[in-house]
């Protein structure tokens, strides 16, 4: 087995170790599988569709130390910087930690990402009294108390105005039992307080199955065993990082965006974001600076310190070589700076961080991958779609089927487009940069059978991708609406103005539109930011964000081109106009017509706005049409 | 009696037992027309017995095939040609399927493609709701208008998925009486019928994978029945399914999607067997080396892991196949796989496979392309007089010809430093393999026994187990046919299941008992045609929920009745308790959801019969021939034949120990002992000090 170790010098300076690189590995999937069964623990025992079908929630473990071990698949938005403040935070509050505790935190000035996310943290406690790790669940949850039912508000003035109850490391448990307090305080202000009992239930069992498994490693290995494989895994990670950092081109840039307006004094013009990203391969480090952003803003979209610096975090690993461990190790060659009072950095109270996971960390991530795709071809990547169309929407009502019960959820259907990259297109699902894709979406069935909804459609939407050499993916269309009551819809939607960009030649994705089909079938165009109630007969009809493209579209393989002709994800007047390919009436490659249009093209005959979104959302909104294939199936 | 019948890529294996003895046969598979393979290995036993075909068939009760077919039918893109028909508004089920992805920041590649183009994916307006209630009717003449494309598309096989037809399958139900009348002979799949499941990603993707399997499947087991019942064949034909249970072949005909992993679903049931008896132990990795593929297979704590979510390809990406299967992993590395080298002169052993037509170049059936056995052959590993016995006179100058030309001459290596190379990436590349089910699950390979089943698995399995830390490796006698045995030893297993919905606020006792009932029946009817003399076991399951949540955990029903409130009361505790005991809560407050009744009827075999240790006097004095390993060069090396090799005898390397199926190459330094199971035991080398150890296996896990 002596070529599988390896001997290597320590970060910090101390005597070189032989590290046993086989019991390392064993020992993190080992980590990463008691993550799983946490995170199964939720998924299967939830009541909310938020949890037990999209899965909008991440388990992780963390070190005594408050490093981040293992996350599963996490969301990352969720956990790649926050589990860590919050632990610091738990034994700053708490001096006095014993097994059987359990805490409840959301509070966005203490390290958590947004009210929204509900934590349960579990201490692990070792037979002597030490604390070990920390078991960490954090989920969206359908409903916190808000003034208003949903948990994502962007037109709050300040936390007093988006109502949330903060929670900052609050016991919960004690002696692996409620503390009742507590528990009324909740039932007595979140709405449908059975369903929010359920889904508590569920994370604080996957708190006590990561604490038991945990328990049973430190058991098995001894603890101090555990803490050398820790630090193992951690100055691994670090030197994979700074290698990787080692090999990019060194230079300093600085990446902007918008987002869009909010209909609130001190908004109403959109914010200007910036990041300034510094390569520097000598010492194998990233920076990002954030400090030249506007100070907290008077709404809901201010970021917290843990989704600023996951923002930015994400952009990076977007980029690099996906096969590096995403952990406190690999985190330590990235300096991100931020500064208090700032939208993009540490919010003050009472700032109102409501939407701190979507938004504004949306815009960050895409700012960084796009910056470091303009250090070279190869790496980066464009932006993501804007996020949180009405498909992504707070819904709340009675439901007629269950005696008018109330009900309080979110769905998760049809959100933005991925966005292309250096080694292919961007991912359909991809939902938000902050999740790499790994949230789940709902089935029209779950959501039908647990609320009194119908939804109508759920498909793609031609020509509103991103063109590029990959090109980002295409919005979504989602209609909904109720079935035998009434439905109140409220969502928050970035993006209706601002669309995502593409990079090194790629062009933007569609932008986010919202409608409601009137009982009558009229269509109306519906805000960006609103709540709605339907009547029966009513529907919203949801067009989400198009990823951006990466790389000139001309440069597309035509028979890439071609698939997307044939496979209805575009136009044959697109593939001309924007990718210069033109098919022959076989649905073949016309290669002398596209060599002469693509010519055209590279001399400045831009027809990519020819064949645009408005057409298309148009041809949908007409019922019972049928948009694909232009030409017949071939064999 | 009872034949059990393996289908591989290269090898038909079939197990022959008969009173109380086990014997084995290998012929090659003939891919064109694989009946003949199997009727060929037949007419191997029925010389050996001095009988007939005929007589043979005649005397057999049950007949238990498994088969690579679909599953390769499935990676090489021969599949049907098939449509998707959906309810309008959702035609991309298929490709949105239900989000999520393992690896957030792998952009390496793009997304993937949907089972079914969306150029052939056709919508009809019906819409039937939640409650099953009918909120848009069918549109009869649009669907006739639908099934017209179809024709015109030149359509093979049509799935067809709507929504919420587990609730009110109507629209389902005239949409395939109008593709039985406007486009006849086409099969087609329902999703309800094939899989009443929550969730239309799920049954669309069930019904679209079983679809385009109809055509090819469907021809295949009549094809088989046909010759095995014109060769006299009068008993029950059995089908392997993924899950490592049997069907009758005409289900599997109405349902081959569950063929898919039938293939290597058995192997581990065999290999813990031999674990525990040869290597006393009850972690094993069973290694299934084949001509195309390597499967692998852990067995843990005495357990065979079923995966409850099967996806063809990764997880959330891939195609969910929504049935449980073995949990059995497969890379393309087998005696038959390719070496070649790309454009940067790397050298690559497979995926792709000279299989058993034209097979590799020693087989002198027109392969010009090396491959592992070729290597084996030149290492001296293999003797080209005794493959299979000597039945097949092996072309070593043709190996050693192409693997010169091909490999030795572009790296400037000599022929025997080539060989040995492509031995090693093929090793490589099955390590990698084994890594993904052991050290990626958090479990040390070095607590773990190797078994090595196929006739190619004693190439390497020194070599495996050295660099795994393996503490032992087993081979057993019937290594080389080990899925066909492990068919032999798994109990007849068949599980049914009807959908039911009743919360236990206002249970509907009549319904549950009736369906109970009926359930029983089926598992009868099962059970009596089973040939097996023990009485079957039956275990009624429900499938249970807290209202509002979406997954169900299984709950056995103590009596098999849910009749009286007394046994609803036992279903309750017993859901709390399960409930607790997986997900450390309950919830004593919440209303129970009882959602689907299912029953598992098992017909136990008792005791597995013995491999029949047959054994020959030493024909001729003992010989040694040259071997390369690499490291030490060409050594020469004792040569056992294994059938003159009597339980109890010590073998240290460098040596060669070969039988009729297969050949177990010793390193020096390795040795083996034969056990009285007649496998061979190996030691691959001194274990290190303080390296985790093998728990020894406990008599009450190991069933």
């Amino acid at each position: 087995m002596a070529d599988r170790r390896s001997t290597t010098e320590m970060s910090n300076g101390t005597e070189p170790r032989e590290r046993d690189v086989v019991a390392l590995a064993v020992m993190i999937n080992r980590m990463e599988g008691v993550v799983r069964k946490m995170t199964n623990t939720l998924f299967r025992t939830a009541r909310s569709t938020v949890l037990n079908t999209a899965r909008d929630f991440s388990c992780c473990v963390v070190s005594a130390n408050h490093e981040l071990l293992a996350m599963g698949e996490s969301l990352p938005i969720h956990v790649i910087s926050g589990p860590d403040l919050i632990s610091r935070w738990l034994t700053e509050l708490h001096h006095d930690l014993r097994r059987g505790d359990a805490f409840l935190h959301n509070s966005p000035y203490h390290g958590n990402s947004h009210a929204g996310d509900h934590c349960i943290v579990v201490p692990v406690i070792d037979e002597q009294g030490v604390h070990r790790a920390t078991a960490l669940v954090k989920a969206h949850m359908a409903d916190i108390g808000n003034s208003e039912p949903t948990t994502l508000t962007a037109t709050a003035r300040d936390v007093y105005e988006e109502g949330a109850l903060i929670f900052p490391c609050v016991k919960i448990q004690e002696g692996y039992r409620d503390i009742g307090d507590v528990i009324r305080m909740c039932e007595t202000r979140i709405r449908v307080p059975e369903d929010w009992y359920g889904d508590y239930l569920g994370m604080i069992g996957a708190a006590r199955v990561g604490e038991r498994e945990m328990l049973r490693i430190g058991e098995e290995v001894g603890w101090d065993a555990f803490e050398r494989y820790v630090a193992d895994w951690l100055d691994y990670s670090e030197e994979r990082i700074r290698a990787t950092i080692r090999t990019l081109p060194a230079g300093r840039r600085t990446g902007y965006d918008i987002h869009d307006a909010v209909p609130l004094r001190g908004v109403e013009n959109g914010v200007q974001l910036q990041a300034t990203v510094t390569v520097d391969p000598s010492a194998g480090v990233i920076e990002i600076d954030l400090r030249d952003n506007p100070d907290c803003l008077p709404c809901g979209i201010n970021l917290t310190q843990s989704t600023s610096q996951t923002g930015a975090l994400i952009g990076v690993f977007n980029s690099i070589d996906h096969t590096l461990p995403r952990n406190t190790g690999s985190a330590r060659a990235i300096n991100i700076l931020l500064r208090e009072n700032c939208c993009m950095g540490i919010p003050v109270h009472p700032a109102s961080c409501s939407m701190a996971t979507s938004g504004l960390s949306e815009r960050l991530a895409g700012i960084v991958q796009r910056t470091l795709a303009e250090f070279q071809d190869g790496i980066g990547m464009a932006s993501t779609g804007p996020e949180c169309p009405p498909a992504t929407a707070g819904l709340s009502g009675r439901d007629p089927r269950n005696g008018n019960a109330r009900f309080v959820d979110m769905m998760i259907l049809g959100n933005s487009g991925g966005a292309g990259h250096p080694h292919g297109d961007g991912w359909l699902t991809n939902g938000e940069t902050s999740d790499g894709g790994s949230m789940m979406r709902d089935s029209t069935e779950v959501l039908e059978l647990l609320r009194p909804i119908r939804v109508w459609s759920d498909r793609i939407v031609p020509d509103t991708e991103g063109a590029g050499r990959f090109r980002g993916a295409p919005s979504l269309y989602v209609e909904y609406g109720p079935v035998e009551t009434e439905l109140e819809v409220l969502y928050a939607a970035d993006g209706t103005v601002n669309p995502a960009l593409g990079t090194r030649g790629g062009e933007s994705g569609a932008l986010v539109r919202p409608f409601m089909r009137k009982a009558d079938g009229e269509i109306v165009a519906l805000q960006a930011w609103t709540r709605v109630v339907l009547e029966p007969g009513e529907t919203i009809v949801s067009i989400s964000s198009g990823g951006g493209g990466y790389g000139p579209p001309v440069e597309r393989d035509p028979d890439h081109v071609r698939r997307d002709v044939l496979e209805g994800w575009i136009s044959e007047q697109r593939a001309s106009a924007v990718y210069g390919v033109v098919l022959a009436s076989d649905g073949s490659i016309d290669l002398e017509a596209t060599a002469a249009r693509r010519a055209a093209l590279a001399e400045g005959d831009d027809g990519s706005a020819a064949t645009r979104l408005e057409d298309s959302v148009m041809r949908l909104l007409e019922p019972g049409v049928r948009l694909w294939p232009t030409r017949g199936p071939t064999a | 009696m009872r034949l059990a019948a393996d289908t591989g890529g290269t090898f038909t294996d079939l197990v022959v037992e008969r009173g109380q003895g086990v014997q084995l046969y290998k012929s090659a598979t003939t891919p064109a027309d694989p009946a003949s393979g199997i009727i060929n290995a037949i007419a191997l036993a029925a010389q050996d017995a001095q009988t007939t075909v005929q007589a043979l068939l005649a005397e057999t009760d049950v007949f238990i095939h498994g088969t690579t077919r679909a599953i390769n039918a499935i990676l090489t893109g021969t599949t049907a040609r098939t449509a998707l028909i959906c309810t309008r508004g959702h035609p991309d089920m298929l490709l949105l399927r239900e989000g999520g992805r393992t690896q957030p920041f792998n952009w390496s590649y793009g997304y993937p493609d949907p089972y079914i183009p969306r150029a052939l994916t056709f919508e009809v307006a019906e819409r039937i709701g939640s409650q099953g209630e009918i909120v848009q009717a069918l549109d009869r003449p649009a669907a006739i208008e639908v099934i017209e494309q179809l024709a015109a598309a030149q359509v093979e096989s049509v799935a067809v998925c709507l929504l919420w037809s587990i609730a009110n399958p109507a629209h389902e139900l005239a949409l395939g009486e109008l593709l039985e009348r406007h486009l006849p002979g086409v099969p087609y799949t329902l999703s309800h019928a094939l899989n009443p499941t929550l969730r239309e990603y799920r049954r669309a993707s069930c019904a679209a994978i079983d679809a385009s399997l109809k055509p090819l499947m469907n021809a295949y087991l009549e094809g088989l029945e046909a010759r095995l019942r014109g060769a006299g064949f009068a008993g029950r034909l059995l089908m392997v399914t993924s899950s490592g249970g049997v069907v009758d072949a005409s289900d599997m005909a109405a349902a081959p999607i569950h063929s898919i992993n039938s293939g290597p679903a058995m192997a581990p049931v065999a290999g813990r067997h031999y674990a525990a008896l040869d290597g006393d132990c009850e972690n094993a990795v069973v290694a299934d080396t084949g001509g195309t593929s390597y499967d692998v297979a852990l067995v843990r704590r005495g357990r065979i892991p079923v995966t409850r979510e099967t996806w063809l390809g990764l997880e959330y990406e891939g195609h969910i196949t929504g049935f449980p299967a073995v949990d059995v992993r497969s890379v393309g590395a087998g005696g038959g796989s390719i070496a070649w080298m790309d454009a940067g002169g790397l050298l690559h052993v497979g995926p792709q496979s000279a299989a058993a037509d034209p097979g590799p170049v020693c087989y002198g059936r027109g392969g010009v392309l090396p491959t592992v056995t070729d290597a084996s052959v030149v290492l001296g590993y293999i003797d080209p007089e005794y493959f299979l016995g000597g039945m097949m006179r092996l072309d070593a100058a043709g190996s050693a010809e192409a693997i010169q030309q091909r490999i030795a001459g572009p790296l400037g290596l000599d022929l025997h430093e080539a060989a040995a190379a492509i031995m090693a990436v093929a090793t490589e590349r099955m390590i990698q393999s084994i890594e993904e089910i052991t050290v990626n699950q958090g479990v040390d390979p070095r607590t773990a026994v190797l078994v090595g089943g196929g006739g190619a698995a004693g190439l390497n399995a020194v070599a495996i187990g050295r660099r795994l830390g393996s503490p032992r490796v087993v081979i057993p006698q019937a290594g080389a046919v080990l899925s066909a045995r492990g068919a032999l030893m798994s109990d007849l297993l068949s599980e049914y299941a009807s959908a039911f919905f009743s919360g236990s606020d206002g249970f509907d006792h009549a319904r549950a008992d009736q369906l109970l009932s009926e359930l029983r029946t089926r598992c009868l009817r099962f059970a009596s045609r089973a040939g097996t003399s023990a009485p079957p076991q039956i275990e009624y399951i429900a499938e249970a929920r807290y209202r509002h949540q979406v997954w169900q955990l299984d709950v056995p029903l103590r009596n098999g009745e849910l009749g009286s409130p007394e046994a609803l009361q036992h279903l309750i505790e017993d859901f709390h308790a399960v409930h607790e005991e997986v997900y450390a809560v309950r919830d004593e407050r919440a209303v129970i959801e009882v959602v689907n009744l299912r029953a598992r009827v098992r017909c136990p075999l008792g005791e597995p019969v013995a491999d029949t240790v047959a054994l020959a006097p030493a024909s001729h004095a003992a010989t040694t021939r040259e071997v390369y390993f690499s490291g030490t060069g060409a050594l020469d090396a004792a040569v056992h034949r294994l059938e003159e090799t009597p339980p109890g005898t010590t073998i240290t390397g460098p040596a060669i120990i070969e039988s009729s199926f297969t050949t177990v190459v010793l390193h020096p330094g390795a040795s083996a002992e034969r056990s009285s199971s007649g496998s061979i035991v190996i030691i691959p080398e001194l274990a290190e000090a303080g390296v985790p150890s093998c728990p020894a296996r406990s008599p009450d896990v190991v069933s």
